[in-house]
């Protein structure tokens, strides 16, 4: 920084190159992304993993750091998020409440975006049930986007790729909890496989009420909160009281 | 950030992308996943390389670990052995590395060249900043006014306080120093010292089971928020702690609390007192509140038996009823009654308060009334409740033996006139007084401390600082381009937090102090420099052996001279590989005031015993001629014998009791201020009404200002990734005013004070209480570079990456420009929440 | 108003790529039928197919520069799945490979009913029809096939593309009719040139006839059913974002004034088999008017469907 020229950011860069070499070889990894079944270590026989989330909305203070972490943890750009909290707002004062609700992809178990998916970029990982982008694979058609009942995917500006939360594969795959359960202040996101009945997130999800988001739309999703505020500003046309929703994202309305 | 991440070596393998982390192995079976401690490369899935550190942007100094990807920093996160923070940083802890990275950063030494203030700079090498400072200090030296030099900083690390203050500028010759440590902590500063005779409070949440709040936002701001929060919020979740907020808007604490008590401004001292009066009328102060209230002084009788103690405290309080205090205050008075009887039956419980109830004008005598609250109850120092705070204790080298007798501008202490105990001063009124003192300083340096924005009566504060006659020089050392770095003459590029050496001694909430060293995780952008290591430059210019040669060596020796760090830290290198470092054996500090004196230490040469007061006190110590002087005025009657003090008689027990700190009280818990009442004002807390508040019309409205979890004051508006959260503080307004004015949400607002005006949105909104406009005090920056303010600092870089996807208007209400510079009658503490206001809608 | 994932470069490829289909499928039809347009059967037919391509192949431009990667567009080729835009993308793909040969057939020299290609022209006409309605009917599938945009979540709205586009097919080529038949030097052409709009035009008034219908089918549903679709709805109906545009320009414009002209047109010939006689200034407004009512109807639907959202969380 101190010969005062930076060069284009080295990602950018990065994906450039991605994109360049691509072309080589978009049929092979194609095959793989379909297959998509990574042969586990030899000899072992691969149990497979469902992982999920489960946030404790009565622990979450709004603080956001969940959402710089994530930006952190992946170098996200400005003005587009894969992980983000929204202020619930309602009441008539002095009776008033403010509930804050973590969002991020729901690694659904029925993911509309892998449906819509033309390329086969998006897929669901068979071995633990993530579902992720392959960066390499993805045109941008952007149809997953629209498909994704949670808004939780954008085209990122400088890849020109569709992105989300991938539940931070890169950190688990090493034996490390997502960067935003690591950093969560009130310890309010817990992360783990719910296939193991031993695991903590399952013992919270069997002996704790808990919600999905918007589960009339057959998502079953895999992210699930206790004490989660369901209210949405749709409900100020009933009179009884105000509900302000507060997103922080550039796209201010829910969607 | 910008060309964090080297990957031009990953282009070899881009073809096969199967670098892509989808394809990573997965974890073994079974194994659980860690926490902390180790990170990856997203793109390359090579290991980064932690590196411990402590974290800068707020008071808070939560342990860190960086992690580096070839050099670059790469990412933050908490130090996983940090007994303070546990692991966890904040949003503003995670996006520190914008601070390192930020294209507005000042990169060489700036020498102003058009008039002050015209933001036209000429790039200077450091031997001509520092020959022009030299030739300047050597002069004041050489005519024997070194106090010339005065220096100002806002929050700093414990080791610059130390290698700055004590060391460099006392060899020197200057005392002209003025901390404006916080603009928070006078009142309740003073409150303490005058009380339990230390300055800060710890909250512990770990064993409280209630928690009662008068304007605390722990939840989103305080000056060990990590560490508190984090903890507050476990016990709410797993120890079904109750909490109970008093705040006038639902901040997020509120939010979170069991209830929120809306309360007009300014009035939480009427509503403790009838807490009080409700304790003590109906007895529930239990057998720990008598316990405690033996250790309390409640009266000019230093002798009074228990008893009559608590009679004292009756009689004092009947006519506090809660009816009383519904009137002032607003709030119920069944809800106070219920409350109050909550509080004092559970235990343990803990009383916190905060800016909310003390930067007022009336902020000592309520914060003193939340002492006596917690003291009655028995919840002072006790597990579960408020305690006396608990840090790291380092020793420092000290410098040249033989100093200059310490001298400084009388202006820096002139506030006797106005404030009766100015002993933490008043920084944020210091430029006002020099301008109506006379005396000028020749030269005015600023360090980490942002003036211009951060006091009140803004458009004054900017006047002083552009006039040379007041301040013919002025030296801003900074790393960033902010309001009052533009108004200087020279600009000195400091290291950041990322970048620089310290030592840090923050509170454990835990009760067990965490030693805890600040190392750099990379080389300082450009030009910058350590200001302390700048220091030790100036020294070595004007002659004078500091006896270390730089900041790296100063706090390797601070290491060697505190014993526990050398011994079982294992000194600098220790430090540096671990980060943070507790004994763990050591044993949380509770009750620290109960320790029993032993005689024989009683009987030390110099001891005495003041009949009067039942302190112990060591002449010697203290200073004064002989014994016999000592014995006929008295420990009372001696300024300055609280530095010889040693122990509290209560009953017939000796008792290490509550030291004084810097004034002279006794070893009591002195519900009861005899110092006070010197100055005449009430010895017991006692109901002080705003004057402002009284006088107040119907349209008048009061104004208060926030923080808000993602900025840290001035200090993190350069960061894209909580800017881009936090760019935009409509004027929040209760519905029932809003109508009354004829305001609806989004209505473009001006506010204005005999100060003038400024503009804003309206939020109408039912989470802030009639009567009241609040606004979040990080916004309508006018520099500070592109995403605080929008303009980018002289000399900027281009970031074509963030430039590109910025997607906001830097822009927002910045209130001081009409809250006056308003010290509080008894500390100096700035009122900022006490502004009588008036709305209107602005005509578009 | 939200930003749109979508936007116009996506609307346009709707609408062009629509018409181009419609355009083609309705050659297609001509083409094979046995009677009814008589001797002009060839000419319609061959203006279907010379300005069908056209537009598909502009609007696929369009989409391709509206990805993200569009260098990498061949990935869609990689794999069938069964993603609406995957099959769309094979359709479209096949489309504009066989309907370029298809009007190449008309563009050779000498082309005219029983040349030598006619055999191939026929061929290509079996295939086009159905795909043409596929590339017509995927657009609306695509958008139907997503709950997270209620507004869009009825089949339903594959039909009314399809008719839609074949409208807009039949609009274009009288519109092209207008331009190249009217005046041609070819005698039989001109002959028969009332009869073959005849023909058109009352085909065409069916469709819009079709077209109210779906839209009525469509309304009717978001307003009985009760959630997302029927808050959804709203932005059509009267006091939401696109009501006027949607009334006004998709609904007047685009539909009920047509079909009226139309069919106080055709009425006359319908029922008392009067003499039918085209009027050039209706042949091109008329025309024109379904032109812009189909791009408007894209542009509501797809600008509906992205700002609204589902209703509880
Ligand atoms: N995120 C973040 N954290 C920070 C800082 C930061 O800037 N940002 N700054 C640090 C510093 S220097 C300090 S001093 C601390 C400050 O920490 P706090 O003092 O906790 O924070 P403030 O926002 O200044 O004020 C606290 C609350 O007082 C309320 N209040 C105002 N008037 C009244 C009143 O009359 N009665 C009552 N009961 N409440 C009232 C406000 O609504 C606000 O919610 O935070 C530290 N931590
Ligand atoms: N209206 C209103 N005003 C307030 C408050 C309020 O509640 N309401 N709160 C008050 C309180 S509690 C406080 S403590 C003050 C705080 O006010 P200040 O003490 O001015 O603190 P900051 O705003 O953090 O500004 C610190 C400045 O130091 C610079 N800086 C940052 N990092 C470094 C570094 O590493 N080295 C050096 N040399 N400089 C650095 C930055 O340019 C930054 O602008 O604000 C007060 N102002
Ligand atoms: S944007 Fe990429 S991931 Fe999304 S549907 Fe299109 S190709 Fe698939
Ligand atoms: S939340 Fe959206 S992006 Fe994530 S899996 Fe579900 S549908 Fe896909
Ligand atoms: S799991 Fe990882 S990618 Fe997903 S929101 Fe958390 S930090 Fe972001
Ligand atoms: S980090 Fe945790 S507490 Fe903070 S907003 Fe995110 S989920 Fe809530
Ligand atoms: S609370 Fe303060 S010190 Fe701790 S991480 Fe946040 S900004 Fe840094
Ligand atoms: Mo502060």
């Amino acid at each position: 920084m101190s010969n005062n020229s930076k060069p284009v950011t080295n990602r950018r860069a990065f994906v450039q190159k991605l994109v360049g070499g691509v072309a080589a070889t978009t049929v092979a990894s194609s095959a793989v992304a379909l297959s998509s079944a990574e042969t586990p270590p030899e000899g072992k026989k691969a149990k497979l993993k469902s992982y999920a989330m489960l946030i404790d909305t009565r622990r979450c203070i709004g603080c956001h750091t969940c959402s710089v972490s994530c930006k952190s943890e992946f170098d996200v750009p400005l003005g587009v998020t894969r992980s983000w909290v929204e202020y619930t707002e309602k009441g008539t004062y002095p009776n008033v409440s403010r509930h804050f609700l973590p969002r991020l992809c729901n690694q659904c178990r029925h993911p509309q975006c892998v449906d819509v998916c033309p390329t086969g970029a998006t897929y669901k990982r068979p071995q633990d049930g993530i579902v992720v982008v392959d960066s390499g694979q993805c045109i941008g058609c952007k149809y997953c986007i629209q498909a994704c009942p949670y808004d939780a995917r954008f085209l990122n500006p400088e890849t020109k790729v569709a992105e989300k939360c991938d539940f931070c594969i890169h950190r688990v795959s090493k034996g490390l909890v997502p960067s935003c359960v690591n950093s969560c202040i009130g310890e309010a996101r817990i992360f783990g496989d719910i296939s193991d009945p031993n695991s903590e997130i399952s013992r919270l999800l069997t002996t704790n009420p808990t919600t999905v988001l918007r589960p009339g739309k057959g998502t079953e999703p895999q992210v699930y909160y206790i004490g989660a505020d369901h209210s949405d500003e749709h409900e100020n046309n009933r009179g009884w009281y105000d509900v302000r929703i507060t997103t922080h994202r550039k796209e201010k309305g829910r969607r | 950030m910008v060309d964090r991440r080297n990957f031009i070596k990953l282009g070899i393998a881009t073809a096969g992308a199967q670098l892509l982390p989808i394809r990573k192995v997965m974890a073994e079976d079974g194994t659980p996943l860690k926490h902390g401690g180790e990170d990856y490369s997203q793109f390359s899935g090579n290991q980064h390389v932690a590196v411990p550190s402590i974290c800068g942007q707020c008071p808070s100094r939560c342990a860190i670990l960086g992690y580096l990807d070839d050099g670059k920093l790469a990412k933050i996160e908490g130090h996983p052995d940090s007994i303070r923070n546990q692991g966890r940083v904040c949003a503003k802890g995670q996006a520190g590395a914008a601070k390192v990275y930020d294209p507005d950063r000042i990169l060489t030494p700036l020498r102003r060249v058009g008039p002050r203030g015209q933001g036209e700079w000429e790039k200077i090498s450091w031997d001509e900043a520092l020959d022009e400072l030299t030739t300047r200090l050597k002069k004041f030296r050489d005519a024997g006014t070194p106090e010339k030099f005065v220096f100002h900083h806002g929050w700093i690390s414990d080791s610059a306080e130390k290698l700055i203050d004590d060391v460099f500028l006392a060899s020197y010759g200057t005392g002209s120093i003025i901390k404006q440590t916080c603009q928070q902590q006078s009142a309740r500063w003073t409150a303490h010292e005058l009380t339990w005779g230390a300055t800060a409070d710890n909250w512990d949440f770990d064993n409280a089971r209630y928690v009662l709040n008068f304007g605390s936002n722990v939840l989103e701001a305080h000056t060990n928020f990590v560490s508190l929060a984090k903890r507050l919020t476990k016990s709410t979740v797993d120890h079904d702690l109750k909490m109970m907020t008093f705040d006038v808007r639902l901040s997020n604490t509120a939010a979170n609390s069991d209830r929120w008590i809306p309360i007009k401004p300014g009035t939480d001292l009427a509503v403790v007192l009838a807490m009080c009066n409700v304790v003590m009328s109906e007895d529930l102060y239990g057998r720990d509140g008598e316990k405690f209230i033996d250790f309390c002084l409640v009266s000019e009788n230093y002798n009074a038996l228990p008893g009559e103690k608590i009679v004292t405290l009756k009689k004092h309080l009947a006519d506090y009823t809660p009816e009383w205090a519904e009137k002032i205050s607003g709030v119920a008075a069944q809800d106070i009654r219920q409350i109050a009887r909550e509080f004092a039956i559970t235990k343990p419980a803990c009383i916190i308060s905060s800016r909310g109830a003390a930067a007022h004008y009336n902020g000592v005598q309520t914060e003193r009334a939340i002492q006596m609250l917690a003291a009655i109850t028995g919840n002072i120092d006790n597990p579960g409740g408020r305690c006396q705070a608990v840090s790291a204790q380092w020793t420092y080298p000290t410098g040249p033996k033989s100093k200059p007798v310490s001298r400084k501008l009388s202006f820096i202490d002139d506030i006797a006139s106005t404030t009766a105990l100015p002993q933490f001063g008043a920084g944020h009124s210091v430029l006002r007084r020099i301008k109506e003192s006379g005396e000028r300083p020749g030269l005015y340096m600023w360090y980490h401390h942002n003036p211009a924005y951060a006091n009140g009566s803004t458009r004054e504060t900017v006047e002083i600082l552009k006039d040379e006659s007041l301040l013919p020089f002025t030296v801003a050392v900074t790393p960033f381009y902010d309001e009052t770095a533009a108004l200087a003459d020279l600009i000195l590029p400091d290291a950041t937090y990322l970048e620089r050496y310290d030592i840090e001694a923050a509170v454990s909430p835990g009760q067990v102090p965490e030693y805890a060293l600040r190392q750099p995780f990379v080389e300082p952008q450009g030009e910058a420099r350590d200001f302390k290591d700048v220091c030790c430059e100036l020294a070595k210019r004007l002659d004078i052996k500091l006896g270390f040669k730089s900041a790296e060596k100063f706090i390797d020796k601070a290491c060697k001279l505190t014993i526990v760090v050398k011994k079982k830290a294992r000194g600098f290198r220790g430090m540096q590989k671990i980060g943070v470092w507790h004994d763990k054996k050591a044993q949380p500090i509770y009750f620290a005031y109960r320790e029993r004196i032993e005689n024989a230490t009683l009987a030390d040469d110099g001891v005495l015993l003041d009949e009067a007061t039942g302190v112990y006190w060591n002449w010697k110590t203290a200073e004064v001629e002989s014994e016999a002087k000592a014995k006929s005025i008295g420990y009372l009657g001696t300024p300055g014998a609280f530095k010889g003090y040693v122990a509290q008689r209560v009953g017939y027990a000796a008792y290490s009791g509550f030291r004084p700190g810097i004034l002279n009280k006794t070893g009591l818990f002195e519900l009861y201020s005899p110092l006070l009442a010197a100055k005449g004002m009430p010895g017991l807390p006692t109901y002080v009404e705003i004057p402002d508040h009284v006088k107040m019309s119907d349209d008048e409205m009061i104004l208060t200002t926030f923080k808000v979890n993602v900025q840290s004051l001035s200090n993190t508006g350069n960061g894209g990734w909580l800017t881009e959260i936090h760019h935009e503080n409509p004027v929040w307004i209760n519905p029932v005013s809003a109508t009354a004015r004829g305001i609806i949400d989004g209505d473009a607002l001006i506010i204005k004070s005999p100060l003038g005006e400024v503009s804003g949105t309206a939020m109408v909104t039912p989470t802030v209480a009639p009567g009241v406009l609040a606004v979040s005090t990080h916004l309508g920056r006018w520099q500070g570079g592109r995403y605080a303010s929008g303009n980018p600092a002289p000399f900027a870089l281009g970031d074509h990456r963030h430039d590109e996807h910025q997607w906001w208007q830097a822009g927002g209400t910045h209130a001081n420009w009409i809250i006056p510079d308003n010290p509080e009658p008894v500390s100096g503490q700035q009122c900022w929440m006490d502004t009588v206001v008036t709305l209107e809608k602005a005509s578009s | 108003m939200h930003e749109l994932t979508w936007g116009l470069p996506v609307i346009a490829y709707f609408f062009l790529a629509g018409m181009g289909a419609g355009a083609v499928t309705v050659s297609g039809s001509v083409l094979l039928r046995k009677g009814g347009f008589g001797a002009s059967r060839f000419s319609v037919a061959r203006c279907g197919a010379l300005i069908g391509p056209i537009p598909v192949m502009l609007g696929t431009f369009l989409i391709v520069f509206e990805l993200g990667q569009p260098l990498r567009a061949g990935n869609l080729f990689h794999l069938i799945n069964l993603s609406p835009m995957s099959i769309g993308s094979w359709f479209l793909n096949i489309f504009i490979i066989l309907s370029v040969l298809y009007a190449m057939t008309f563009m050779l020299p000498g082309s005219s009913p029983g040349d030598r290609f006619s055999q191939v022209r026929r061929g290509l006409a079996w295939v086009l029809v159905p795909l043409g309605i596929g590339v017509a009917v995927y657009t609306g599938i695509m958008l139907g096939a997503m709950p997270a945009r209620p507004f869009w979540n009825s089949p339903i709205l594959a039909a009314l593309f399809t008719l839609s586009a074949l409208s807009s097919g039949v609009a274009s080529i009288i519109l092209a009719g207008v331009v190249f038949r009217r005046k041609s030097k070819d005698v039989a052409i001109r002959s028969d040139y009332e009869n073959s709009s005849y023909l058109l035009i009352t085909s065409d008034a069916l469709l819009i006839a079709g077209e109210l219908l779906v839209i009525f089918l469509f309304l009717l549903f978001g307003h009985l059913t009760i959630g997302d679709i029927k808050y959804a709805m709203l932005a059509i109906l009267p006091g939401g974002q696109m009501a006027l545009l949607f009334w006004g320009l998709v609904v007047g414009v685009g539909l009920l004034i047509p079909l009226i002209i139309e069919l106080f047109q055709v009425m006359p010939k319908l029922l008392h088999n009067r003499e039918f006689k085209t009027i050039v200034s209706l042949e091109v407004a008329v025309p024109l008017a379904i032109l812009i009512g189909g791009f408007t109807l894209r542009y509501t639907i797809v600008v509906a469907g992205q700002i609204t959202a589902p209703t509880t969380l």
